[in-house]
């Protein structure tokens, strides 16, 4: 689905889908605070063409912003990601365990963010080929190595 | 310490090529051929192959940080 979006458009359409989903649920919600889905309807298309303006900067955040990163700004990406998924889940356990020690009843979300946290980190190493391990060079070879050690 | 990134440099300079040149003609951004050239990043090897290929070297001739000729 992505592939139909210019690349310079892509995460600019992100936030502003994000935003009217935000909106829109608060306007569900309804109740005296209905009027915080106007703020979130401004905030997100502002954040929007801001990160269109920074698309087409020559900086590596123009490059992400622009979806047009190359190996080592992907990289830089990805250890982004990878450190603030660490932080999250250390926020998540701190959470978990002072609500706990303080017998509070919003002590099951901390949980679900480790859950799937955790479970998200297992399907990340099926997927990226922690299974597959391959084949002994002795049973491509067929035949049996000798150690240096035992020879 | 030779950075793996010097013969990168020298072969630019000497061929007078910018580093945006540079950049376009290998397909990645101008701030990724200043961390290579700054030694602050390790290109992958897909890259360093580009690299070399584009300068007409070997891979060990442009990156090898202990082989004093990297790049000349």
């Amino acid at each position: 689905m992505m592939a139909f979006i210019p690349p310079r458009l892509r995460k600019p359409a992100g936030i502003a889908m994000a935003g009217v989903v935000f909106a829109a649920a608060w306007l569900v919600r309804g109740g005296p605070l209905w009027w915080v889905a106007i703020p979130a309807l401004v905030a997100a298309p502002a954040r929007a063409m801001y990160l269109y303006w920074g698309g087409g900067q020559d900086t590596d955040a123009g490059a992400l912003a622009g979806s047009r990163a190359d190996e080592r700004q992907q990289l830089l990406s990805l250890q982004s990601r990878a450190l603030a998924c660490n932080l999250a889940v250390i926020a998540a356990f701190i959470g978990l365990t002072v609500a706990i020690a303080v017998k509070a009843a919003w002590w099951w979300p901390f949980l679900v963010i480790l859950g799937v946290a955790g479970l998200g980190y297992l399907f990340g190493l099926l997927n990226y080929g922690v299974t597959e391990a391959g084949t002994p060079d002795d049973v491509d070879a067929g035949h049996q190595t000798r150690s240096p050690v035992n020879s | 310490m030779t950075s793996c990134g010097t013969g990168v440099r020298e072969q630019r300079t000497q061929r007078g090529l910018s580093q945006a040149e540079l950049a376009t003609a290998l397909g990645v951004s101008r701030q990724t051929v200043i961390s290579i050239e700054g030694g602050r990043y390790l290109p992958s090897l897909p890259l360093a192959f580009a690299i070399a290929r584009f300068f007409d070297l070997t891979v060990d001739k442009m990156f090898d940080p202990d082989d004093e000729e990297a790049g000349a």
